[in-house]
C-alpha cells in the first residue's frame, strides 16, 4: 500500500472517530447541565468549559473569541470551520481523506462518510442543531458508528485495515482518557454522592458503558470501578487497555513483528504503553493523581501516533521537500498546479 | 406531454426529420419517455442529481476558496445513433487515429511529412507541445496516443465533423458509465426494446491497453494511474478509473526515481513501476526536464522513460497532434500516410499565420470562431457572432501579436438534441466526444460522451462553463 495512502485512510478514520467523541463530550455535558443544580449552570460561558479544558482547545477558543458571547463556544466546538477540530471540521476532514482514496474503500463506507458531510454542511444540519442539539450529536454518533459497521462488513482485512483501525483506536483511546478528565472539572466532591453518582453515570453513559458497568458492577458508581472500567477493562471496546492492546495488535499485523517485540518506535510505545496498563490498576491511577495519570497517558498516545507517521508515512513528505528544495517548496503554486485544466 | 412545444430549429435535429416526424430509430423511447409529465421527469433526474451527489460523482469548480464540487448536470433523454451510422464514424476515427499515431512517430524519428513538405516544418516545429527532447525516443509499440477522446459535432446535413482530437489527457469517460448506471437505474424499461450496445468493457480494455505498452512483459506488470490530485477537476474520474481497473492511483510525491527505474513508495518499501496512465500535462511530468517548479512530476521520471525503462500513456509530445493548427492538415496526414480519403470530415480551418488567411480572418472576425491553438476546455475562444466588440478587439489585438497561436473557423451551428429544461423539453446543441483505445487493436467505446450546451442557443458545452451531459446509445442495429 502507498505510504500515501495509509496515512489518508488513518486520518479519515481518526478524523471520525474524533467526531463522534466530540459529539459525545457535548452530550454529555448538556446532560451534567440539565441535571445539575450547581452554580455551573447558571452561566453560559461555563457551559462548555469542561469540554474545551478536557479537550485542550480552551487557548485556541480564547485566540478566536477573547471576548466570549452565549453560544461562541457551543459554535466553536460543532460548526466553526476556524477550528481544525470542530465537528464540522472532523467530518470534513475525514470525507476529504476518504475522497483522495476512494479507489481502497467500499463505495457504502464512502457514500456514509459523504452524506454526513453533506448533512452536516447543510442549512438542515444547522437547523437540526439549534432546535435539537441532542438529535444533532445522536446523528454523528450513529453515522460513524455505521460507518465503523459498514467498513467491518465491507472493507477487506489487509493492510487499509489495519491502518483504518489504528486511527481508529488511538482517536477513542485518546478521548476515552479525557471523558474521563471532564471529571476532574467537576465541581462535585466525593462527598456528595448524589451528584458524584450522577456524573460517573452519564460519563458512562456517553462511553455507552453504562449496561457493561452495571453487569460488571451493580448500580453503584465508585470511581475505582469506573477507572476500572474505562481504563482497565479487557472487555469493553471503548476501555483505553481495551484500545491500546488493539493497537498493540494492529501494529505488529502491519509489520509482521511477533507479539511481545518490536521492530521500530511505534511497536515500542505501543507495547510499552500497554504493558504499564496490563500491571497496574486504579489505586496507581489514584496515588499518581488522576489528571496527572491521565496527561501521561495522552502524551503516550500522542507519541505512538507520531511515531507511526513516522514508521511509515513520513518518507514521501520528506521526499518531495526533498525534491523541491533547489527550488523552495510553495504550498499556493503546488494548489494551483493541481488544477490544472483538463482537456 | 413532453414534445408538445418541442420546436425543431433551423440545423439538424437529432429526434425530428426533415418532414416533421420521429426518426424511426427514436421511436421505441420517445414511446415509452414522452408521454411521461413533466414532473414525473424531473422528479427522476432530481434523484439521480442526489444520486450523483452521494456518490461524490463530482467535478471540482476552481476559483472558489472552498473547492465547490459539483454535480455534472444530467439530461434524462438519451442520445441516439443507428447502428449503421456508428459504424462510419467507427471507422473515420480508427483511420484519423492510425494517421495520427503515425504522424507522432514519424515527426519524432525521421520527419519525413516535413520533408516532402506536406506540412510546414515551421508549424510543426514551433508548436507549443512540439517536444525536439524526444526526437529519436523510442516508444513502447510505437503508438504516441493510446487514449483519445476525438470531439464530433454534426453540421446542418447531419454529417459528423471532426471538431479536435483531444490526445493529451482527454476526460470525460467516467461520465460515460456513470450516466449509463444513472440511466439504467432510472429507465431500465427503456433498454430491453432498443437495443443499446454495453460500455461496460472500457475500463479493462484501458488496462489491457495500458498492460500491452510495460516494459516488463510479466502476468502482472504495475500500471498506477498518475493524478495531479485531489483538487483537480477531474479527481473523481481519475479516482474511479482507478478503481475499476483495481490499479494504484498515485501522486508524484509517491513516485520516486532510482537509477532509471520507477519506484512507488509503500509501507512495505519500493515497488517497481512499470507504466503510468498519467493524467498531467507534459509541462509538468518532471521538473528536471520540463517546467523546473513542477511540484507534480517525478525527478529523473523522463529519463527513466527514455531508457525505455516505463512506459507513458500517453506518450510525451502529442500535443503537437492535437494543436489546432496541426489539425487543419490531418486530413493531408491520411492521404499521405494511409493513401486513403478521409472517412470523417472536418471543420474548414483558417490558420493565421497565413497571411492570406490571416487577412480574412481580421476582415471576417464577427463571423467566426477564433481559437487559442493550444488551448482546450472552452477556454481562449471567442464566439464572433455572441461576442461583443471589446471582446472582437481583444482577439484582434492577440491575432496581430502571435498569429502561430490561432485559428479560425466557420460558426458551425452543430445539431441540437431535445433537452430538459424547465420541465419541457427544448432543442439544445450537442457534440459528441467518442472514447478511442490504441492498444494491441483499436477499440472505440460505443458512444462516448454526449454533452450538451444547457443555455438556449449557447454552442459551449464544456463542463467548466455551464455544459451538461446524456448518455449516449449505440443501437445494435
Amino acid at each position: 500500500m502507498l505510504s500515501r495512502v495509509a496515512d489518508h485512510i488513518y486520518w479519515m478514520s481518526r478524523y471520525i472517530e474524533r467526531a463522534e467523541n466530540i459529539a459525545r463530550l457535548m452530550q454529555v455535558s448538556v446532560e451534567l447541565l440539565l441535571d445539575s443544580s450547581g452554580p455551573r449552570a447558571t452561566k453560559s460561558d461555563d457551559y462548555w468549559s469542561p469540554v474545551l479544558a478536557a479537550t485542550a482547545m480552551e487557548g485556541p477558543f480564547r485566540l478566536l473569541y477573547p471576548a466570549p458571547q452565549p453560544g461562541d463556544s457551543s459554535h466553536f466546538l460543532t460548526l466553526d470551520e476556524r477550528n481544525p477540530d470542530s465537528i464540522l471540521s472532523c467530518v470534513r476532514e475525514a470525507r476529504e481523506n476518504a475522497r483522495t482514496v476512494r479507489d481502497q474503500i467500499s463505495d457504502e463506507m464512502w457514500a456514509e462518510l459523504n452524506q454526513l458531510y453533506l448533512l452536516v454542511d447543510s442549512a438542515r444540519g444547522r437547523e437540526l442543531l439549534e432546535n435539537t442539539p441532542q438529535v444533532f450529536f445522536e446523528k454523528i454518533i450513529q453515522s460513524s458508528l455505521l460507518f465503523d459497521g459498514i467498513t467491518s462488513a465491507t472493507l477487506s482485512r489487509t493492510e487499509g485495515w489495519n491502518f483504518l483501525q489504528l486511527g481508529r483506536v488511538l482517536e477513542r483511546a485518546d478521548k476515552t482518557s479525557r471523558f474521563l478528565d471532564i471529571k476532574t472539572q467537576s465541581t462535585a466532591t466525593p462527598a456528595d454522592t448524589a451528584l458524584e453518582a450522577l456524573e460517573w453515570g452519564t460519563i458512562l453513559r456517553a462511553c455507552s458503558a453504562q449496561a457493561s458497568y452495571r453487569r460488571v458492577n451493580g448500580t453503584e458508581f465508585t470511581l475505582e470501578r469506573v477507572l476500572e472500567h474505562l481504563l482497565f477493562s479487557t472487555e469493553f471496546p471503548r476501555s483505553i487497555r481495551f484500545c491500546v492492546r488493539t493497537a498493540d495488535e494492529l501494529l505488529h499485523n502491519i509489520s509482521g513483528t511477533p507479539t511481545g517485540m518490536y521492530s521500530n518506535r511505534c511497536e515500542k510505545l505501543a507495547g510499552a504503553l500497554l504493558s504499564r496498563l496490563n500491571f497496574s490498576g486504579p489505586s496507581d491511577v489514584l496515588e499518581r493523581g488522576l489528571h496527572e495519570y491521565i496527561d501521561e497517558l495522552q502524551v503516550a498516545l500522542n507519541e505512538t501516533g507520531q511515531a507511526v507517521f513516522e514508521a511509515y508515512v513520513l518518507i514521501p513528505e520528506d521526499a518531495l521537500r526533498q525534491a523541491h528544495r533547489l527550488h523552495g517548496f510553495d504550498p499556493l503554486g503546488y494548489h494551483l498546479q493541481k488544477q490544472q485544466q483538463q482537456q | 406531454m413532453l414534445l408538445k412545444s418541442y420546436r425543431p430549429a433551423d440545423l439538424f435535429d437529432e429526434l425530428i426529420d426533415a418532414n416533421g416526424q420521429i426518426r424511426p430509430y427514436y421511436q421505441p423511447v420517445a414511446d415509452r419517455l414522452f408521454p411521461l409529465e413533466p414532473h414525473e421527469l424531473e422528479q427522476k433526474v432530481k434523484n439521480l442529481e442526489l444520486l450523483f451527489l452521494k456518490q461524490g460523482v463530482t467535478f471540482t469548480v476552481y476559483g472558489d476558496e472552498r473547492g465547490t464540487e459539483r454535480v455534472f448536470p444530467f439530461d434524462p433523454v438519451p442520445r441516439l445513433i443507428p447502428g449503421s451510422e456508428w459504424e462510419v464514424v467507427e471507422a473515420g476515427l480508427i483511420q484519423r487515429i492510425t494517421a495520427l499515431n503515425l504522424f507522432l512517430y514519424d515527426v519524432y524519428h525521421e520527419q519525413k511529412i516535413l520533408k516532402d513538405k506536406i506540412i510546414p516544418a515551421e508549424v510543426i516545429l514551433g508548436a507549443a507541445h512540439y517536444r525536439p527532447e524526444f526526437v529519436g525516443v523510442q516508444v513502447p509499440r510505437d503508438t504516441y496516443i493510446h487514449v483519445c477522446g476525438t470531439d464530433l459535432i454534426r453540421d446542418r446535413d447531419g454529417r459528423y465533423l471532426v471538431l479536435e482530437d483531444n490526445g493529451r489527457c482527454p476526460s470525460g469517460v467516467s461520465y460515460v458509465l456513470e450516466n449509463r448506471m444513472a440511466m439504467k437505474r432510472v429507465f431500465p424499461q427503456l433498454f430491453g426494446s432498443t437495443g443499446v450496445r454495453s460500455v461496460d468493457t472500457y475500463p479493462a480494455d484501458l488496462l489491457a491497453t495500458l498492460q500491452y505498452i510495460a516494459p516488463r512483459q510479466t502476468a502482472q506488470p504495475n500500471c498506477v494511474l498518475l493524478t495531479p490530485g485531489v483538487h483537480n477537476s477531474a479527481y473523481f474520474e481519475h479516482s474511479f478509473l482507478a478503481r475499476q481497473m483495481g490499479i494504484e492511483i498515485v501522486e508524484g510525491r509517491d513516485l520516486l526515481v532510482l537509477d532509471g527505474f520507477v519506484y512507488m513508495r509503500t509501507t512495505r518499501g519500493l515497488q517497481q513501476v512499470d507504466v503510468i496512465y498519467r493524467r498531467i500535462d507534459d509541462d509538468f511530468l518532471d521538473p528536471k526536464v520540463f517546467r523546473k517548479d513542477s511540484m507534480l512530476g517525478v525527478p529523473g521520471l523522463v529519463d527513466a522513460v527514455r531508457r525505455g525503462n516505463v512506459a507513458l500513456a500517453n506518450a510525451i509530445g502529442t500535443g503537437v497532434a492535437d494543436d489546432k493548427v496541426t489539425y487543419a492538415y490531418v486530413p493531408e496526414m491520411i492521404k499521405y500516410y494511409l493513401g486513403q480519403d478521409p472517412i470523417l470530415d472536418q471543420v474548414p480551418t483558417y490558420l493565421a499565420w497565413r497571411e492570406e488567411d490571416r487577412n480574412y480572418i481580421l476582415e471576417h472576425l464577427p463571423e467566426l470562431v477564433v481559437k487559442a491553438a493550444n488551448e482546450s476546455g472552452g477556454y481562449g475562444m471567442l464566439i464572433g457572432p455572441m461576442a461583443t466588440k471589446e471582446e472582437v478587439e481583444e482577439f484582434r489585438l492577440k491575432i496581430i501579436a502571435t498569429p502561430r497561436n490561432y485559428i479560425a473557423q466557420p460558426v458551425v451551428y452543430f445539431s441540437q438534441h431535445p433537452t430538459l429544461v424547465d420541465g419541457v423539453l427544448e432543442g439544445r446543441h450537442v457534440d459528441l466526444r467518442p472514447f478511442i483505445l490504441c492498444g494491441e487493436t483499436i477499440k472505440v467505446l460505443p458512444g462516448g460522451l454526449t454533452r450538451v450546451a444547457l443555455t438556449r442557443g449557447s454552442l459551449v458545452v464544456n463542463s467548466s462553463q455551464g455544459g451538461g451531459s446524456k448518455d449516449t446509445w449505440v443501437l445494435a442495429r
